[in-house]
This record gives C-alpha cells, sequence and structure tokens, in this order.
C-alpha cells in the first residue's frame, strides 16, 4: 500500500518538475519581456533598464534562474512580480480563492445534479422520460461555453434581472455581512450557470452510461431475487460498480477546479485567477506566470492522484495488484 | 435507417455546412471589410412581403435605414422607397479557393446597404463578415486537427511499434503535455510568441499552436491500438513471409488505426476551432481587419455593446450548427465501430 | 534419408523487462532437440504452457532463441541475420491456431493468399492473384470466395484460407500450431483430412503441435510429448494406433499429461 502511494507521489513531483522546466523554457525563449514597454519610455534610460533587469537577475543564463527559483519554491517562495512588486505568492492566492469559490460551487451543483439525474436516466433507459433528458442534454453539449456565456450576458443586461460581471457590487464595503452574502451570491448566479451547464451535459452522460452498464450485472439480477429493496440496490450495489469511471471524472473535476473557468471568468469580469493570469502572460510578468501554471498543474495533479486514491479504496483488484508489485 | 445511412447523411449536412462556408463569396452580399462610417451598428432590417400601402409582393423586399438626425445609433426605416432584394447580383470581387475572381452574388440589395444582420461598429455587414469569418475559424480548426492527428498518428506508431526507450520517453512527455491545462498552455504559448503579427501569420500561429497543445491523447490512444496489432497473429504471419517493418506499418498496422483517427477528427475539429475563438476573442488570434467568429465577438466585451448592439453576439450562434454536426458525426462513428467489432 | 530439419538443444527464454522492475526469466524451451524426416510428420503434443508454442515461433524464425541450433537445409537458422533468414522463410510456414486473428479480417481472401508471393517480391499483381485462385482451388474451396472478405467466412473457411497461403510459397516444412483447437469437432475431421492430402500431394514434412493425443497418433508417423520445456517421450505412433480407448487411458494416465489431453473426440 505505502510502495503504491510513494510511487503515485514520485510521480506527481516528476510531473510538477517537468511542468516548471517547461513553462520556464518557453518563457525565457519568448521574444519580449517585462521590461520592453519601459523602453518605450524616454523617461527611463537604458542605463536604468539594464540595472533593473541585473536587479530581477534576467540577465543570468536560464538554468541558474531556475535553479534559484526552483530552491526559493521549495522554501515557498515563489518570487516576486514584475508588475505588482510583490510576492507571487499572496497575490495568486487572493485570485486562486475567488475562482475555487466559482468552480467549488459550480462542481458541487454539477455533480448533485448528475449523480440522481443520470441514475434515474439509467433506470428508465430508453423510456420517454430519459428520451427527453437526453435530448436536452444533447442541446446543452452542442452550445458552446463561449456562446452560453455570451448568450447569457447580453440576457442579463437587456433584463436588468442579474449583475452583469465583477464579485461584487459598488459599495460592498458597506454592507452589513448577510447583505455582503447575498452580494456575492447573485453575482454568481450568472457564471455558476455557464459552468454547470457546460460541464453538467458531459458528467450526466457519463453517470447514465456506467450506471446503466452496472445495472446490467449478473450479480444484480441475484441481488433482487434475494428481495432487496430497490434504493439499498442502488446505493449499496450499483453505485460501487459503477464507481470506477465515475472516480475518474470525478479526479477530473478536482483537477481543472482552477483553469476551466478561465473564459468565464474573463468574459463575467469575475476577478479569479484567469484574467489575473492572463494579464500577466500579455505583460509578461515572468514569476506570475510559471506560479499561475503551476498552481493549475498543482490542482490537475492532485485530483489525478486524489482519484488514484480513491480507486484504490473502491477497487479491490487495484489493491490487489498493486500489493502483488 | 441503417447506421451507415445516417452516417452518410450527417457527412452531407456537414459537408453543405462547409461548402456554404467555403463559398462566402457568393453567399455574402458584401465585401466583408468593406466599411460604411455612414452606418454604424446599424440593427437587422426586417424583410417585407406586404408594403406599407398593404400590396403583397412575392419576392421580400427592405427600406433603407437611415440615422436619425442628432443621434449616433438611432435608426429608422425610410418606408418612402421599397427596395427588393435582388438575386445573382454582381457585386464586390471576391475569389474562390483564392485564384478564380467572380464578382456574383446571391443576394444584394442595389444601391442601397442591405444589413440583414446588421453592422458592426465600422458599418461592415455582419452576415458577408460572419461567413467570411467562419472560413477563417474553420479553416483554423480543420487545419490545425490535421496537423496535431498526423503529429499523434507518428508519435504513437513509433513509440507502440519500436518500443523501448523511445516509447518511455515519448509516453513520459506526452504525460507532461497532458497535465497542463490546456486552456493555460494554449494562452501561455501563444503570448509568448510575438504578439503583433500580420493576419496571415497570426493564423499560422494560431493554428500552430493549437495542434502542439493537442497531439497528446491521440498519440496515445494512437500507440495502444499499434501495440495491440503489432502482436496480432497476422502481422506475425506477414513477418513470416519475410515482410519488412515498412510493409507491416504501411498494410497493416496504419489501417487499423483509421477508426481512431477518424473519431478523434470528428472530437477535435470542433474544439480547436472554439480554441481559435477563444484565442481571438480574448486579442491573442487573427487580428483586425480579418474576421474571425472569435475577434467579432470582442467587442461584446464592451458594456454599451452589450446592452445596446444585440445583433453582435450572432457570430457566436453560427459555430451551433456545425458543433452539432461534429458531435453527431462523432457518435455515429462510434457507433458503426462499436458494431464492427462486434462481427 | 536426410531429415528437412534438425534441432539441437534448442533454448527459448522469455525476459520481463521493465524500467525500474527486476529483471523475469522464464524458459519456456528447455534444451529440446528432434529432426523431422521429409513427408513425414511429427507430432508434438504437450498441454498449454509445455513451450510448444514458443518452440514453433522460434523454428518460424519469428522470435530468437537463447541458444542452440535449428538445421535446416544445411544452415543453422538460429545464427542467421534477418536479411539471410528472409531466403530462407519461404521454406518453412507457420500456421497459426486462430484464423480469426491469424487473417487480416478487413482484406480478401484474394489479397491474404497473395500476400506471401507479394512480399516476397515474386511475382506481379495479375499473376499474384492467380496463383491464388489456385491455391484456393487446393484446399477445396472454389474461386468465387476470392472476393470475401475474411470476416465474413466460416471458421472452416478460414482456416482452409490460411493453409492456401502458408502453401503459396511451396515450403518444404509446415509448422502446424493447433491448428484443428479452434474449430468445430466435424469440421475438425475435414480439415485434417486435407492436410493429408496435401502431404501426400505435396511431399510436405509437418511439425503437427497439438494438445489432442488422438489426433495425433491419427496423423503423425512420430510423437513427442512435450511438458514444461522438455520433451518427456518420443515414439512412432504406430504404436499407439492399435490401442483401444481404455489402453491409450492408462497410458496418459502413465504420462504427464492431463486426462483432457486424450481428446475432445473421445468425450462425444
Amino acid at each position: 500500500m505505502t510502495r503504491f502511494l510513494l510511487r503515485r507521489i514520485a510521480h506527481a513531483v516528476f510531473l510538477l518538475f517537468g511542468v516548471s522546466v517547461l513553462a520556464f523554457f518557453f518563457t525565457t525563449f519568448a521574444p519580449g519581456n517585462y521590461f520592453d514597454d519601459m523602453r518605450l519610455n524616454p523617461q527611463i534610460s537604458a542605463e536604468r533598464l539594464t540595472a533593473l533587469r541585473a536587479d530581477y537577475q534576467l540577465d543570468r543564463p536560464m538554468v541558474v534562474r531556475y535553479l534559484r527559483w526552483a530552491r526559493s519554491v521549495l522554501h515557498g517562495d515563489l518570487g516576486l512580480s514584475f508588475a505588482y512588486n510583490t510576492a507571487v505568492g499572496p497575490l495568486l492566492w487572493t485570485r486562486a480563492r475567488n475562482t475555487l469559490l466559482l468552480t467549488g460551487t459550480a462542481t458541487v451543483l454539477t455533480w448533485m445534479l448528475a449523480l440522481p439525474l443520470g441514475v434515474w436516466s439509467a433506470e428508465k433507459l430508453g423510456r420517454p422520460a430519459d428520451v427527453a433528458l437526453s435530448w436536452a442534454t444533447a442541446v446543452l453539449l452542442i452550445i458552446p461555453d463561449l456562446t452560453l456565456a455570451l448568450g447569457l450576458l447580453v440576457l442579463a443586461v437587456r433584463s436588468g434581472w442579474l449583475p452583469t460581471g465583477g464579485l461584487v457590487s459598488v459599495g460592498f464595503g458597506g454592507f452589513s455581512a448577510a447583505h455582503r452574502v447575498r452580494d456575492v451570491a447573485w453575482h454568481m448566479v450568472l457564471p455558476v450557470t455557464v459552468l454547470v451547464a457546460s460541464a453538467l451535459p458531459v458528467l450526466l452522460r457519463h453517470v447514465r452510461a456506467a450506471v446503466a452498464e452496472a445495472l446490467e450485472a449478473p450479480f444484480l439480477r441475484a441481488a433482487e431475487g434475494h428481495g432487496i429493496s430497490r434504493g439499498r440496490l442502488l446505493y449499496r450495489y450499483v453505485l460501487p460498480a459503477a464507481a470506477h469511471p465515475l472516480i475518474a471524472l470525478f479526479g477530473f473535476s478536482l483537477g481543472t477546479l482552477l483553469s476551466a473557468s478561465l473564459l468565464v471568468e474573463v468574459v463575467m469580469s469575475w476577478p479569479g485567477l484567469g484574467p489575473f493570469l492572463l494579464e500577466a502572460i500579455l505583460a509578461r510578468d515572468l514569476y506570475v506566470v510559471i506560479g499561475g501554471v503551476l498552481l493549475s498543474t498543482l490542482f490537475l495533479v492532485a485530483g489525478n492522484f486524489v482519484a488514484d486514491l480513491l480507486l484504490f479504496w473502491v477497487d479491490p483488484r487495484i489493491r490487489a495488484e498493486a500489493s502483488r508489485r | 435507417m441503417s447506421t451507415r445511412s445516417r452516417l452518410l447523411l450527417c457527412v452531407a449536412g456537414l459537408g453543405a455546412l462547409h461548402l456554404g462556408v467555403a463559398c462566402a463569396g457568393f453567399f455574402a452580399p458584401y465585401d466583408p471589410t468593406a466599411q460604411d462610417r455612414e452606418h454604424p451598428y446599424a440593427p437587422p432590417m426586417p424583410l417585407h412581403f406586404v408594403d406599407a400601402r398593404g400590396g403583397f409582393h412575392l419576392l421580400p423586399f427592405f427600406y433603407a435605414q437611415e440615422l436619425q438626425a442628432g443621434t449616433f445609433d438611432q435608426y429608422e426605416e425610410n418606408r418612402s422607397r421599397a427596395i427588393p432584394v435582388e438575386f445573382f447580383v454582381s457585386g464586390a470581387p471576391y475569389h474562390v479557393l483564392g485564384v478564380f475572381p467572380l464578382r456574383i452574388h446571391l443576394l444584394g440589395g442595389g444601391d442601397v446597404q442591405m444589413y440583414l444582420l446588421g453592422s458592426d461598429g465600422y458599418g461592415r455587414d455582419l452576415l458577408s463578415r460572419i461567413l467570411f469569418g467562419g472560413q477563417v475559424s474553420l479553416l483554423a480548426g480543420l487545419i490545425g486537427a490535421g496537423l496535431t492527428l498526423s503529429i499523434g498518428l507518428c508519435i504513437g506508431t513509433v513509440a507502440g511499434f519500436w518500443g523501448g526507450w523511445k516509447d518511455e520517453v515519448l509516453m513520459r512527455v506526452a504525460e507532461l503535455f497532458l497535465a497542463l491545462p490546456w486552456i493555460y498552455l494554449l494562452f501561455a504559448m501563444r503570448a509568448f510568441l510575438p504578439l503583433t503579427v500580420p493576419p496571415l501569420k497570426a493564423f499560422l500561429l494560431v493554428v500552430i499552436v493549437i495542434a502542439a497543445v493537442g497531439w497528446a491523447r491521440p498519440a496515445r490512444m494512437v500507440r495502444g491500438i499499434v501495440l495491440s496489432a503489432k502482436e496480432r497473429d497476422f502481422v506475425r504471419s506477414a513477418r513470416g513471409f519475410g515482410a519488412s517493418d515498412a510493409y507491416l506499418l504501411r498494410r497493416h498496422i496504419v489501417p487499423e488505426t483509421a477508426s481512431v483517427v477518424l473519431t478523434q477528427a470528428a472530437i477535435l475539429v470542433p474544439q480547436f476551432v472554439l480554441a481559435e475563438m477563444t484565442l481571438s476573442f480574448l486579442g491573442l488570434g487573427v487580428p483586425e481587419p480579418v474576421a474571425s467568429w472569435g475577434n467579432m465577438l470582442s467587442s461584446l466585451q464592451h458594456y454599451n455593446v452589450l446592452v445596446s448592439y444585440w445583433w453582435m453576439y450572432l457570430p457566436a450562434l453560427a459555430m451551433v450548427p456545425f458543433f452539432l454536426g461534429y458531435l453527431l458525426l462523432e457518435s455515429l462513428l462510434q457507433g458503426s465501430y462499436a458494431t464492427s467489432k462486434i462481427e | 534419408m536426410e531429415p528437412i530439419i534438425r534441432v539441437e538443444d534448442l533454448v527459448k527464454r522469455h525476459t520481463r523487462r521493465g524500467l525500474w522492475s527486476r529483471v523475469a526469466d522464464f524458459t519456456a524451451v528447455n534444451s529440446i532437440s528432434f529432426s523431422i524426416l521429409p513427408g513425414t510428420t511429427l507430432a508434438l503434443v504437450g498441454e498449454s504452457g509445455s513451450g510448444k508454442s514458443s518452440l514453433a515461433l522460434c523454428l518460424a524464425g519469428l522470435e530468437r532463441v537463447a541458444s542452440g541450433r535449428i538445421w535446416f537445409e544445411g544452415r543453422d537458422l538460429a545464427a542467421l541475420g534477418e536479411k539471410e533468414l528472409r531466403e530462407v522463410r519461404p521454406r518453412i510456414q507457420l500456421v497459426f491456431q486462430d484464423p480469426a486473428n491469424s487473417l487480416n479480417p478487413r482484406w480478401t481472401v484474394e489479397e491474404i493468399v497473395a500476400e506471401p508471393l507479394l512480399v516476397q517480391n515474386r511475382v506481379s499483381r495479375r499473376e499474384g492473384d492467380a496463383r491464388a485462385a489456385q491455391a484456393l482451388e487446393r484446399v477445396g474451396l472454389a474461386a468465387e470466395y476470392l472476393d470475401r472478405r475474411a470476416r465474413d467466412l466460416s471458421g472452416g473457411q478460414r482456416q482452409r484460407v490460411a493453409i492456401a497461403r502458408a502453401l503459396i510459397l511451396e515450403p518444404k516444412l509446415l509448422i502446424l500450431d493447433e491448428v484443428l483447437s479452434a474449430l468445430d469437432c466435424s469440421i475438425q475431421a475435414q480439415i485434417a483430412n486435407l492436410l493429408v492430402e496435401m502431404q501426400r500431394a505435396y511431399g510436405l514434412a509437418y511439425l503437427f503441435i497439438t494438445h489432442d493425443l488422438r489426433m495425433a497418433a491419427h496423423l503423425a508417423d512420430e510423437i513427442a510429448v512435450m511438458s514444461e520445456g522438455k520433451i518427456v517421450e518420443q515414439g512412432a505412433a504406430k504404436i499407439l494406433q492399435g490401442l483401444r480407448r481404455s489402453e491409450m487411458r492408462s497410458l496418459v494416465g502413465a504420462s504427464p499429461l492431463k486426462p483432457e489431453t486424450l481428446g475432445e473426440v473421445s468425450q462425444r
């Protein structure tokens, strides 16, 4: 068991390392750097620029910079942002929190909807209710998230029912605690709807397929024959059998918590990690970009890791295989 | 209806859609870059069949839209003159396949600008821009998917057939690419290349970046197929007659990958079109004045456009029938491969 | 008479190698020696896991041996490089057990049977097709089968195609690896008779690998029993041919073979 865990952790570390090298590689060989815009400013002399660059050590070779960066990361320091002149870590974290609020809510909602709907749909396979649901899902599936996000935004603007972007309304500082919560929640409605609408059809299909397949299993008939109640059957027998693909999907949901909402955040002006990283990429704010990419990758890798752990716990076949090795 | 005929129908439908966009010059009433500063943000013109006096016309007609005095975006119809929609008119020149010059257009409004879907801030006809923009976006998706699948096929075959250290290295790299959130990788790769480039170069950059991001998954799938095909006895038999590796790959193994490659194509093309749209929307893709569905939507980031000019949203809907077609194609392909495996 | 093939102390090992895990060694063929006279059949009998198929692959040049010699036409096949091997290959052919796997299901019968000729670059496309038609005729399939796809044929028909393909290069030695096991009982007899006919007509030598002792006794001149990589018994088939079923059962009981090896036929 521990060997399995260790292998997985080593694997994850390797991935993170590889990604950081890749990111460094890209950013080093990209044309242009943060100080290019400054060069256009006649008030800043060339010597000043060179001094600034030396300050930030942009003139050292890539390997040296990478090693210094890696060392400081291991101490918890992700570097300095050129644009904001503060540490990268806290900057990223404030933004990441906003993103997680959005995606976390959306993920919980999506799963809460997909699981019961998927199970119900699999039970009524082929019947009118199921067919209707399949059609509705298909419609949602065809609409790309860009279209959906912009469309809902247009609707919101023209109808005036919902706020059209941002996290909070003007005057937020003066609101009572309850009012604040309501305000944020109100602002969350549009982006969360878009996120759920894009994730739900895919998840629903998978749940339905996995449960439908599990329902076909012969051992289920036998259990039915024993007179076990429907509810118990579903939750004690069917769901565990269908769990394998669903756990992989869950890991994926977890993994994309930071990256799935980038477009939605930009469209709806939600102050999350996405727009912030975009801005940093455009401005060539080196350490912010690398820190951000690493953070998202960390989530992806962690998501897969959690999925592996869950699978190990749920599926006895994997346990047997792992202990054999 | 059998799966085969459904498949053919779907391909025909998609083909027709693509053909429509490919013949954008014909179906579009105007040149997509032709500006008309006197009619910025003109709303879509309704087509009428019944005129102001109650007379019924067989062919549709419209009224010219003019700016109300004193406003800069309020229009009213000039009902004094009913302008019939003309068919097969001679209009702005365009080139079919970039080579043959033609001037014939399906629709036209004579000497008056006919904004069937409205106009944008520069007075350019939205319908024409949507059609021409489709050329750019779809082409990006198709070429990108083609590139990615070619790369994936090569890498997957090398990794699966020869195995050993080549396999290990290639699959580890693939894993790295898969571990990165693809949307960040997309932006990072694009943004780290020169930002202001001429449209053609920008288009190529976009395509290359999209293709470079997406090769890992097809490569892994191809590798799986090649690994199992390699062990089949008909491959062993062929080796037993003295077949070379090249022969085995060409005649037996690569044809086995066809099913995977085709289904991946049906999945990837719409994804890549969307990627181009996203990049262009954020200003990292194809720049003005060339139209692409993505950059046409970027004006929606301005609040006043969002509130007052709803027709600027229409390019976002243009993608939907294509998405539908490709989704249907993918599910039909998967269905037909599943049944043929049973045989 | 000189044997057409003589195997000396053949050893074949399977190694399982991972990037970080240990190397696992498994000896499939553990120093085997035998020879086959031209125009005769040697049956190799043993249960699954006894190493028969590994031996077949080695003889056909599809796997490398760890040590030992395979004398064929005066040369040691085990020592030949790929180029020289290619020249010898036409004269030793291998027919696999499951024709669903050994024929490319997408190809037509014509393409399948003509493939060896095209691979060896001997003939033009048209002549290859003509020879394929002849080969089909020899195995008792009408010319109308030429355009059918392999996946549309029955098991027995497929195996006939496989045999036609193996014969098209005019080999001297045919290695038949469990070629009857995947077929229905009634078809087994038909194909067995076809094999006997081919041997008589073309003077072929057969290495007939099977787990069915009765079939071996029926078809072979010599029988060798293989168990866990070694040959444990060898002798003329005549001895078994006159035996009644009960006597064969006790013979099987005394050997390392399992009773099922007596053959499915006996269960009828």
